[in-house]
């Protein structure tokens, strides 16, 4: 039945409004029950659409409805559930009804609770809505509404200026990305008369090539990518969005949104199969923001953050993996992570939760004997981060490090080095992070250490269960259930032969990043104390993120400011537009006072005027006749 | 014969007229605004408009100007207006008075109507006219006799209110 | 000789000095008396061209504005004196509260 889809939808949004009217009223019990009931009921429908696609074959397909006719330009509300979208799908569903569980939780204490669940359904619909959409268009309004979400979730405490000010932060650089994304839209429109994005596949894949630059369509769709995915220019907004909730920081900035930027390129691979300077440009900025967002996690010392800058890393690896071709394989990464990422973020907040609040590292150690279960799970989902066989995360890093080296579309020794020296400095922060959270001697304050506690079951349970799908998640062959859709890149000739030494180098360097860090950071942390010094102005360069927001505030933000103020405000607004209106009026009250003098009172005058009326009309009548 | 005692009238109520504008005594003024119209009356009734003449008479000499001269007797006229005659405007006035008069001039010098075949008297006697008037125009008639109801209303109603203002 | 022209020259005569009167003097009731002293110019035109153009219309009308300048004065009058009442004095110059 295709409009199982449309259910599938509608049910976080009816999540939504339930929550969001009546959440309030009815109770801390209906919010959980419907919160968490609604996206698990949505998760249980998504298998169903599964089962179809498999036993049928051929994508679901559920028009809604007709949204508008302008002329002879008709817009659909279409769902489709094609094999890309069923992985998609399943993920969404399901790692989100798991956060969901973990955050009735978390966010027991919180006082807006009902707030909380309706905001996280409103996500999932409106993600749902974009891995489901048919057309761009729909896709542009998940797009969006998940760009809100993030904007309304990150800002959840707003009455701290600081977090409102993360949430604007986002939504504004998100927006910068969709400019691009809009123009990309409308060239492909322009040409193609459709925005439904498996007609434009067939267009560029089979057929005669349109008439419009692939590579530039696909630069401009990759410029909203870099804005949702947070790939460089447009990262900033991702660790700043740690201000939110933990559970947000999960399914919001690891496993799920940030993730559309690298399904929007899977979906379209047609245009940028045809379009070698896009895919070109996609790898490159894939493979220089993992590596820069690397080398900052190094030294971060907020265990969100460093998190958040992996998340930046690993979203670069995926797009590695879609710009040379090979997009079954980025998918398949994207998969992966989503469990260990979002155990990573969920068992962090379980440490935050455990320390009352803290989230600094340096005050932290020794936990592992403390809070073991989300120890087990945590260092779980480092190995799999990590790329140590035979943990989930291994398949899909070997994958893109070997695609990244051996692609026939792109594939390059170079960005197999850099991608390479990323995965060893990936493995090296994540372990330096498990070392000084919970290894050592504890560097807690006494009042906090007092009150370490494990989390509660319904935080654990899922912790739990997101750590086994990141130990086994990896034997589930992703990349060839879509090859029937997203074909892989044939091999370089020659290259063939390294697949097995490459592979043992990825492991190699999960290794030793782990040995290194443990080097550094084991026992009390004493080396890396005493090698800071050597690296001073290295580590206030990463510490400072490179200074980029402070540049982009130098260089753009303060001049707009200036700009606004000066010209649009004061010469614009005030001088021109009030000045002019200021002045008509004045205009006329000067007119009207001026007039007025007429009327003295004195009835000569008027009688005087009278006279002087009649004389003026017949004389002007005069020559009339 | 009829011509001279034309003029004479014309005259006379020319004279009157002016005179007007230079008299002291409003009272004095009435009469010469009394003597303007019996001299219209006259030139009425040597046109052959008797009817009209007739009206002239008892209308506005007789209920007009007898209520005119009645207000002047019983108010104070010996205010400043009577050494002051004339108004700030006297010069003005009589500039665009002369305006005027030069454009009625050239506007009458056009051309007038023809005089009239039959005999005025005829029409204009009483009982033809009457006649006519009353078959032809007793809509207008009626109306202002509406007109004339609504006046003696409002001067009632300006008497009452103002002596409920002074008590 | 056509007493016409001549008569038309006094009916516009008597009607500019009215209303030169009405300029110039500032007692109020003899502005009112130059105001009758317009209709009377006035109904001597209309009665030269009903006479000339053999119409009863002219007539009629004059007979009508014999009636309207009689209304006109019987109300003119009592608010005049009314307001001579208030201030004292029969000069137009005491009135201009109306002004700005």
């Amino acid at each position: 039945m295709t409009s199982l889809l449309t259910l599938i939808v509608l049910l976080p949004l009816a999540g939504f409004l339930a929550n969001g009217l009546f959440g309030n009223r009815l109770g801390n019990r209906f919010v959980s029950v419907v919160g968490c009931g609604l996206p698990l009921v949505a998760f249980a429908v998504t298998i169903q659409c599964f089962l179809d696609l498999q036993a049928g074959g051929t994508p679901l397909l559920d028009t809604v409805y007709r949204w508008a006719t302008i002329g002879e330009h008709t817009f659909d509300v279409a769902f489709r559930f094609d094999r890309l979208t069923a992985v998609m799908t399943l993920i969404v569903t399901g790692v989100g009804s798991l956060i969901h569980i973990y955050s009735t939780g978390y966010m027991k204490e919180d006082a807006s609770y009902a707030r909380y669940f309706s905001y996280l359904n409103l996500f999932l619909f409106f993600m749902l809505m974009l891995v489901l959409g048919r057309s761009l268009l729909v896709l542009f309004v998940g797009w969006e509404g998940v760009g809100l979400a993030s904007y309304l979730l990150i800002g959840f405490w707003f009455e701290d200026p600081d977090k409102a000010r993360a949430g604007k932060k986002a939504f504004i650089t998100n927006r910068i990305g969709d400019a691009g994304f809009l123009l990309g839209m409308f060239l492909l429109y322009q040409v193609l008369g459709t925005l439904d994005m498996d007609r434009i596949n067939a267009a560029f894949i089979d057929g005669p090539q349109p008439a419009v630059s692939a590579s530039l369509v696909g630069i401009l769709l990759f410029i909203g990518a870099c804005g949702k995915s947070a790939q460089i220019p447009l990262h900033v907004w991702l660790p700043d969005a740690m201000a939110g909730p933990t559970p947000v920081s999960a399914l919001i900035h690891a496993a799920t949104m940030v993730t559309a930027g690298v399904y929007m390129v899977a979906r379209l691979s047609g245009i940028f199969m045809h379009a070698p300077e896009a895919s070109a440009l996609v790898a490159a900025i894939g493979v220089f923001t993992a590596f820069f967002a690397a080398t900052v996690a190094i030294v971060q010392t907020d265990i969100k953050k460093v998190l958040a800058y992996s998340t930046i890393s690993q979203l670069g690896f995926m797009f590695v993996a879609m710009g040379v071709g090979a997009y079954a394989v980025g998918i398949f990464h994207l998969y992966t992570h989503a469990f260990f990422k979002a155990c990573l973020f969920l068992a962090a907040g379980s440490v935050i939760h455990a320390m009352g609040g803290e989230q600094d590292i340096r005050k932290m150690g020794g936990l592992a004997r403390r809070i073991p279960v989300t120890f087990g799970t945590f260092a779980v989902a480092t190995a799999a981060i990590a790329g140590l066989p035979p943990l989930a995360g291994f398949f899909s890093k070997d994958e893109i490090l070997w695609y990244a080296f051996a692609s026939d579309r792109g594939g390059a020794t170079l960005l197999f080095v850099v991608a390479a020296g990323t995965a060893l400095l990936t493995s090296f922060y994540m372990f330096r992070l498990l070392w000084l959270t919970f290894f050592g001697r504890s560097r807690m304050p006494a009042e906090t250490e007092r009150h370490v506690h494990e989390s509660p079951p319904s935080m654990t349970g899922v912790l739990v269960v997101l750590a086994v799908l990141s130990a086994v998640g990896g034997f589930v062959p992703v990349p060839h259930y879509l090859e029937a859709m997203l074909p892989l890149p044939e091999v370089v000739e020659g290259r063939a032969a390294l697949q097995t030494p490459l592979m043992f180098l990825s492991v190699a360097l999960g290794i030793a990043g782990l040995l290194g860090a443990a080097w550094m950071y084991g026992g009390n942390a004493e080396r890396a104390k005493r090698l800071a010094p050597t690296f001073a102005t290295l580590h206030r360069l990463l510490s400072g993120k490179y200074f980029v927001d402070e540049a982009y505030d130098r260089l753009i933000t303060r001049p707009l400011f200036w700009i606004s103020d000066r010209v649009f405000l004061r010469v614009g607004d005030r001088a021109l537009l009030d000045g002019s209106l200021h002045g008509l009026a004045g205009l006329g009250r000067r007119t009207a006072g001026t007039l007025a003098r007429i009327q003295t009172g004195n009835l000569h005058l008027y009688a005087w005027l009278a006279l002087i009326g009649i004389v003026a009309a017949l004389a002007w009548s005069w020559p009339h006749g | 014969m009829d011509n001279l005692l034309l003029f004479l009238f014309g005259a006379t109520a020319l004279v009157s007229a002016a005179s007007m504008l230079v008299l002291r005594h409003p009272m004095r003024v009435a009469l010469a605004l009394i003597a303007t119209m019996l001299s219209l009356a006259g030139v009425y009734a040597l046109l052959g408009v008797h009817v009209i003449a007739i009206f002239q008479v008892l209308i506005y000499v007789g209920a007009v100007m007898v209520f005119m001269v009645y207000v002047i007797m019983l108010t104070n006229v010996r205010d400043r207006s009577f050494t002051l005659r004339f108004s700030s405007l006297l010069l003005p006035g009589i500039a665009a008075a002369l305006v005027l008069a030069g454009l009625f001039a050239r506007l009458a010098a056009g051309g007038l109507p023809a005089a009239a075949t039959t005999s005025a008297a005829g029409r204009f006697g009483v009982q033809s006219f009457s006649v006519a008037f009353i078959t032809q125009y007793w809509l207008h008639f009626e109306l202002v006799s509406v007109l004339l109801v609504a006046a003696v209303v409002a001067a009632l109603a300006v008497v009452k209110v103002s002596r409920r203002a002074h008590g | 000789m056509d007493s016409g022209p001549a008569l038309v020259a006094l009916g516009g005569g008597l009607f500019v000095l009215g209303l030169l009167g009405v300029i110039v003097r500032r007692n109020v009731l003899v502005m009112l008396m130059c105001m009758e002293l317009m209709l009377n110019g006035v109904n001597l035109l209309l009665v030269v061209f009903a006479q000339r153009g053999d119409s009863i219309a002219g007539g009629a009308l004059v007979l009508l504005v014999f009636v309207v300048a009689a209304a006109e004065i019987g109300i003119a009058i009592p608010i005049v004196l009314l307001l001579a009442r208030r201030r004292h004095t029969m000069e137009l110059d005491a009135y201009t509260e109306l002004q700005g």
